[in-house]
């Protein structure tokens, strides 16, 4: 009895720290490759869609806790795709009128993030069957492995295509900018790499 | 009126939630959109400094409905260019019609005499990253710059460079330049013919 708290904080814990490694949507479960190859050119507007992917996963996972026991099974998906498309409109709205240039750069990949599937998965595989806390906690947990994942490949990229990180430079001027990294070609090459560096990595822990 | 009673326990949730969230996003809307539209106006501006950059600022002239190729009506705002001592040096006016994804909103620049292309700048686009999104890049833009302020004609291959009524459509992205060029082919005549007939702009000069 004494020791359920402390079974409760450790799997907060666990629910945290699952999107960062363990789950990573990108890096383990594949998950959301659309933004993930489409919006890491740059760091800028990855981190970007990163932090709305936090938004919505954060909002979509509150109200899909709080209603999961009114959910009518073969309606779920449909009550999912509703709050999703809710918050994505909101976010969209938000960068539009306080980030445009972002809002311009980020151009259909923002409303698209209704149908990504890290949303969608944490909504039917956490929220729609935890309790709120638990639901908030795999939010941020899961939208910051996300936007770590992006920020990482980003970085890479715009390292290698321009020599800067974040527009400043970091390399010398002689560095000559692989045009390659910047364009979808760049981006299957350094997500490839990536994902064989997490495999070897996770297979020499085992 | 069992099936209305069944049809409301299976939905109730899904009625409510749709009405909650669509005052939520009409609520957000009506609290940015003043913002959204300056922004619009700000970048409007902007490109248009872009394109006629002897501009010092712009004057809203007159406010003209088009067709579009497909028949939908749409509204052109024309802004008249005015240099540091007040002349015109140019006219510039925002137009739109079917891209390959969405609806590509332009803005377009013309010479004081309506005679010659200043230029387009991309208002709004939400064509293919890396393909159609190319309409955006100099290569294609800057066949605009100096062609005549008539009907231009796309063809696949061509000196890009010439500056003559033909343009040079991207490689990999006909359907977009297609459609930027039908776009300011269709709006550049009809306004032309409106400000003729308003008197806003005359066929001597």
């Amino acid at each position: 009895m004494t020791n359920e708290p402390q079974a409760t904080s450790v799997l907060y814990k666990q629910t945290l720290i699952a999107g960062l490694w363990r789950e990573n949507p990108v890096f383990r479960l594949l998950l959301g490759m659309c933004p993930t190859l489409a919006v890491t050119a740059a760091v800028k507007p990855a981190l970007t869609m990163g932090l709305s992917v936090i938004f919505v996963l954060f909002c979509s996972n509150i109200v899909v806790s709080l209603m999961r026991n009114l959910l009518k099974p073969h309606l779920r998906i449909l009550m999912f795709t509703l709050t999703i498309s809710t918050f994505v409109t909101i976010a969209d709205l938000f960068l539009k009128a306080f980030q445009p240039r972002m809002s311009e750069i980020l151009g259909p990949y923002v409303p698209l993030i209704i149908v990504n599937c890290i949303i969608i998965c944490r909504a039917e595989a956490c929220a729609s069957k935890n309790p709120l806390l638990t639901s908030i906690i795999d939010a941020i947990g899961m939208g910051i492995g996300f936007t770590l994942t992006l920020c990482v490949l980003a970085g890479i990229r715009e390292i290698l295509s321009t020599g800067a990180v974040w527009e400043i430079p970091i390399l010398p001027a002689a560095f000559v900018p692989w045009t390659a990294m910047r364009m979808p070609v760049g981006a299957f090459l350094t997500l490839g790499l990536l994902l064989g560096l997490v495999n070897a990595i996770t297979k020499r822990k085992a | 009126m069992p099936k209305i009673k069944y049809f409301f326990q299976q939905s109730w949730l899904l009625i409510i939630s749709s009405f909650c969230f669509g005052l939520l996003i009409a609520i957000t809307n009506a609290a940015w959109s003043p913002r959204i539209v300056q922004n619009k106006i700000d970048k409007l501006n902007r490109l248009m400094g872009g394109l006629l950059p002897k501009a010092h600022n712009f004057q809203l002239q007159t406010e003209l409905e088009i067709e579009s190729a497909k028949g939908k009506k749409v509204k052109s705002t024309i802004y008249k260019a005015l240099s540091d001592a007040g002349e015109c040096v140019g006219l510039a006016f925002n137009t739109s019609g079917p891209g390959f994804a969405d609806r590509i909103e332009l803005v377009v620049a013309v010479d004081d005499n309506f005679q010659n292309f200043a230029g387009y700048a991309v208002l709004a686009s939400n064509e293919t990253p890396g393909f159609g999104d190319q309409i955006k890049l100099p290569y294609y833009r800057n066949q605009f710059i100096a062609a005549p302020a008539a009907k231009l004609e796309l063809v696949k291959t061509g000196n890009a460079e010439k500056i003559d009524p033909e343009i040079v459509a991207i490689t990999g992205a006909t359907v977009s330049s297609e459609a930027v060029l039908e776009i300011i082919n269709n709006s550049i005549t009809q306004i032309k013919d409106q400000m003729l007939k308003k008197g806003l702009i005359s066929n001597d000069k």
